[in-house]
């Protein structure tokens, strides 16, 4: 008889859980990932590729359901197909009600994409995903050129390891936090495409002329770029708006800092806070107070203290037995809360590393993250930078200014872009 | 690639103006370099028949009102009218929120009809037939609906548990209106608590396994 195998089941961990009440047509919360091989992508071989990953992510084949007090993930018979790319960038993958799978791979011309939903995972799970399916992509596809031995695949998991919650693992205060303040921050105004599409400009750069230029200043990469960001958000910012401080959130990989290889969610995110009225506008002064603040939050305590507080209230016995719906409204509340507080995003990924014998077939890699508010995503790979902009807004200003700054500090820069009118 | 000397940028595919400053571009762009597909403004058709749907419900409405404030100033008719319009829209908009999920929509449309019959009834001086007719009817109805449903669309039956069984314990309330004597008609009555009571111990017989599992996932705190 149908439907004697008892269907799998896992909870949603914390970051996870703030993403199916907020995400809407207009913040769909998904990311997408993008690998520029050298030749043109093959369909056929790509399913393929795709078919022979999915084992090893069973993780990534569910779909998201309400129940009565949270959501969760259910295990489903769904396959997921290769399409040529035909949607928007980050259009929707979660519809409440409607039973689809939490991500898809898409591919047009030499690129390869994947779009995830937030709530599957984060950035590094995303991409370990890709970087195993491009594995079996160009093991299958130039398999002639693999004829004295594979590569090594090298993400190293076992399935329960990737589908751990570490969130859960790694929290060890259940204390209700104390009250925070709410500081408003400025935000960027600007009019919407009638489609609520994303406006994505990508530029490509040596990641090496961005780096010295960084350690002109004494600083990273993150810290420079940064710095440029708020820089070019200032100079389009109001005069009358300078009493509030520019706020770039930035999400930080606790991978890092927890030991845990989970392809789920496992980030934080700290504010990177700059005030123009109280702080000069030289990009030095920027530097060092980013600086700064990078070196206060990166700690493992800190980052400790900032997952404690959001697990608490996860586990708080109060909340838990709050019905899905009322949830729902509180959660969009904390949210558009959190939201006041924010100006930008700044979410690097970092330096991309692939078995060197897959290297060659390999040009770029580019993220970027559908977005209620300008948003920079970056990685690296090789030699090359890819600092990708999203945006909900029409105007161009502030990546203007951004890629700006760049090029007269004669860094050279390729720009591309999904939206051609203006 | 294309060439602003402004932005002093490189730009690939074809543009027109430079996707940063708008400014003229040097150099003859190529659409092979593109690196998203073109894809045109969505506009929302789905609103288009919601809206005629709206127009035509505001035309209902205010016509009976001034064809009855002309011609029938005794009577009201057009109140029940314009409830009538409200009702459908009521449960319109319940399965438009719900149009994904059509165990679920069935289950809420028990609901909602349920409801607003009770009301219409009330307000019509409660003759009973809400109670005698209506509530049995769509709770077997819903159950009918449910079973040939999941057939036709190859739904599978995990999926609908839940549902058939809030259905089938919702089908029991009127067993209430039979002990405290408030029916004027009993058959429809009898014959919902009776394919209430066989489906509930078909469910728990066969799919109590799956059942048990539904309700722990579903309802895990």
């Amino acid at each position: 008889m149908a439907g004697r195998k008892p269907v799998e089941w896992v909870k949603l961990d914390n970051a996870a859980k703030i993403f199916p009440p907020t995400s809407n047509e207009r913040d769909t919360k998904v990311f997408r990932f993008v690998c520029e091989l050298r030749d043109v992508i093959d369909k056929s071989f790509l399913q393929e590729a795709l078919d022979k990953t999915m084992p090893l992510f069973p993780f990534y084949r569910t779909v998201l359901r309400r129940g009565f007090f949270w959501y969760y993930f259910e295990s489903t018979d769904l396959v997921p197909k290769v399409e040529e790319e035909y949607k928007l960038p980050c259009s929707m993958l979660y519809h409440p009600n409607r039973r689809n799978l939490l991500f898809e791979v898409t591919y047009y011309k030499n690129r390869i994409n994947l779009e995830v939903y937030h709530a599957l995972t984060d950035g590094t799970g995303a991409l370990a995903f890709l970087k195993t399916l491009l594995y079996f992509y160009i093991t299958i596809r130039y398999k002639d050129d693999f004829k004295d031995g594979f590569p090594v695949l090298d993400y190293d998991a076992s399935i329960s390891q990737k589908m751990d919650d570490s969130f859960l693992k790694h929290y060890t205060d259940n204390r209700i936090p104390k009250k925070v303040k709410i500081t408003r921050a400025y935000r960027i105004q600007g009019r919407r495409f009638i489609d609520n599409r994303i406006k994505v400009i990508e530029g490509v750069m040596p990641v090496k002329d961005v780096l010295n230029l960084a350690h002109k200043y004494g600083a990273t990469l993150t810290v420079y770029l940064t710095a440029l960001f708020i820089k070019a958000i200032y100079k389009e910012m109001p005069a009358r708006s300078r009493k509030y401080p520019i706020v770039i959130s930035v999400p930080v990989n606790l991978r890092s800092y927890f030991p845990s290889v989970t392809a789920r969610n496992f980030f934080a995110t700290i504010n990177v806070r700059y005030n123009f009225g109280t702080s000069g506008d030289k990009l030095e002064d920027i530097i060092e107070e980013v600086k700064d603040c990078f070196n206060r939050e990166l700690t493992q305590e800190k980052l400790q203290a900032h997952m404690n507080k959001l697990s608490a209230l996860e586990h708080n016995a109060f909340m838990r037995m709050v019905p899905l719906i009322l949830k729902d409204t509180v959660l969009r509340f904390a949210n558009s809360l959190n939201d006041r507080q924010i100006t930008a995003t700044l979410s690097n990924i970092g330096k991309i590393t692939v078995s060197p014998q897959l290297a060659p077939y390999i040009n770029i890699f580019s993220c970027f993250t559908s977005a209620k508010r300008p948003q920079i995503a970056l990685c690296s790979f090789q030699d090359k930078l890819v600092v990708s902009f999203s945006s909900p807004f029409t105007g161009t200003d502030i990546q203007k200014n951004f890629f700006r700054f760049l090029t007269n500090e004669s860094v050279p820069v390729v720009i591309s872009t999904n939206i051609k009118e203006i | 690639m294309q060439y602003c000397t402004h932005c002093r940028v490189k730009i690939k595919g074809e543009n027109t103006v430079c996707p940063l400053c708008a400014g003229i571009l040097d150099g003859k762009g190529d659409s092979n370099e593109e690196v998203f597909p073109f894809i045109p403004t969505i506009y929302q058709e789905f609103n288009l028949f919601i809206r005629v749907l709206i127009l035509i419900s505001i035309v209902v409405v205010v016509a009976s009102f001034a064809v009855n404030i002309i011609f029938t100033k005794e009577s009201r008719w057009s109140l029940p009218v314009a409830a009538g319009v409200m009702c459908m829209w009521v449960s319109l908009f319940f399965i438009i929120r719900k149009k994904n999920n059509i165990a679920k929509t069935i289950l809420w449309q028990v609901g909602v009809i349920s409801i607003l019959s009770l009301i219409w009834d009330k307000s019509m001086g409660f003759i009973g037939w809400s109670i005698d007719y209506v509530i049995p009817s769509v709770c077997v109805l819903a159950m009918i609906v449910m079973a040939i449903g999941a057939k036709i669309l190859k739904i599978s039956v995990r999926d609908l548990i839940i549902y058939l069984l809030i259905d089938a314990i919702f089908g029991l309330v009127p067993a209430i209106f039979i002990i405290f004597g408030w029916l004027n008609v009993i058959f429809p009555s009898v014959i919902c608590v009776a394919s209430s009571i066989i489906s509930l111990s078909a469910l728990i017989l066969f799919e109590g396994d799956n059942m048990k599992n539904e309700l722990k996932k579903r309802m895990h705190i």
